[in-house]
């Protein structure tokens, strides 16, 4: 077979993978921890979501914190799992006796069969006088799931002195977003929007007095690039949406509310005393 | 510098050899009439007998040069080792390092099972 053909075919079936909401990817999370010659598991966990999703976990003990963003890019029969790895070591103590910590930004990725599982060492190779080691094992498998696009995720730990967080991470392809305008007591009738990060903009009509009504150009993006390098490594801003609103004809917008895909309410004051209450949350499952 | 600080540097250069026998003249001439340089002449010949009797040379003829015997070299060398190897111990207590793996060593790795 010739080798653009090859190509073509595996580029196929990458996009084939990625694009379907028909395909669920699952993280599945053990941890286990050594203690002198025992090896129990202290914690099982789950992340599930569409092909895209990532997952974001983070160990922090007394002397190190280390958050991790693992992705994959799956191929037919196999995948390449990519680690971006923030870390904050203790060094020891300066002259004064304050604690001093390195940071450590890294990346890792490793070729993998579907079947395969991995090994997770967060704080670096396993030594073997060492008598305490954690790390975590790590399967990931695809299955069809009908239409279900939105992530989720679980975590339960056996032992509460192990600090250790899991997150599913995953650009919303939509979001839906609930509307209303409130003046005192009085509010509109809600409206409830499904609508495509940086899509077409939309006009929005919103009236609690007849007299003073809104008209707005609505449009839901992506929000402004992360600034710190820990914040882009980790992906913070995933399932974080921006509402611009705008005059009709206007370029640019009179008000950009941004938040969270996490059913928490949001107000943005408007002129005349009327305040827009925005909710954005993960569209209803399809 | 005074007169006399000046005798005494050429007291000292003549007690080491290192004057021309014009200088030495000179110098004998000066003793002969000055008595605060020819108490300082006897001061520091005294002073070099003390230090030759100390040394266990009693008898020398010249200032014996300090030598230092091999086994007070390698006891020495010992000793500062030591006195570096606790003072990196200490300041590694005291202010941390790189620890012995580095900084790689303590980077996460993805092994498969």
């Amino acid at each position: 077979m010739r080798r653009s053909t090859s190509a073509s075919l595996t580029l196929v079936c990458a996009v084939a993978l990625a694009q379907g909401p028909a395909t669920r990817l699952t993280y599945g999370v053990r941890v286990l921890l050594r203690n002198g010659a025992d090896t129990s598991v202290v914690g099982t966990g789950e992340v599930t979501g569409p092909m895209e999703t990532g997952l974001r976990l983070g160990v922090h003990t007394d002397s190190a914190d280390v958050d991790m963003l693992l992705t994959t890019f799956p191929e037919p029969d196999s995948f390449t799992l990519a680690g971006d790895f923030v870390a904050t070591r203790l060094m020891g103590p300066s002259r004064r006796g304050l604690p001093m910590y390195e940071q450590d930004e890294y990346r890792r990725q490793r070729h993998l069969a579907w079947t395969d599982t991995v090994r997770l060492h967060p704080f670096g190779s396993p030594r073997a006088r060492g008598r305490r080691e954690l790390w975590i094992e790590l399967r990931v498998t695809t299955a069809a799931a009908g239409g279900i696009t939105r992530p989720s995720e679980w975590l339960e730990l056996a032992d509460s002195s192990i600090d250790l967080t899991l997150e599913a991470v995953v650009r919303p392809r939509r979001a839906t977003v609930l509307l209303a305008l409130v003046r005192g007591e009085a509010g509109s009738i809600p409206l409830r929007l499904d609508l495509v990060p940086d899509g077409i903009p939309r006009t929005l009509d919103l009236v609690v007095d007849p007299a003073a009504p809104h008209h707005f150009e609505m449009r839901l993006t992506a929000p402004e690039p992360a600034r710190t390098a820990r914040a882009r490594a980790l992906a913070l801003d995933a399932d974080v949406v921006c509402l611009r609103l705008s005059e009709p004809g206007a370029t640019t917008a009179a008000h950009v509310l941004c938040g969270r895909l996490n059913n928490v309410a949001r107000r943005l004051p408007l002129a005349g005393g009327d305040t827009l209450v925005a909710t954005f949350v993960w569209p209803a499952v399809r | 510098m005074t007169d006399h600080e000046r005798w005494a540097r050429d007291i000292e250069a003549d007690l080491d050899g290192a004057l021309t026998l014009a200088e030495q003249a000179a110098l004998a001439r000066h003793l002969a009439v000055c008595p605060t340089c020819a108490g300082t002449r006897a001061s520091h010949l005294e002073l070099r007998a003390s230090l030759a009797r100390a040394s266990g040379h009693p008898h020398a003829r010249v200032m014996p040069r300090q030598t230092l015997r091999g086994r007070t070299l390698a006891l020495l060398a010992v000793l500062l080792a030591l006195a570096g190897a606790a003072g990196g111990w200490l300041a590694h207590a005291r202010w941390g390092g790189p620890g012995a793996g580095g900084l790689e060593a303590s980077r996460a790795t993805i092994d498969v099972r």
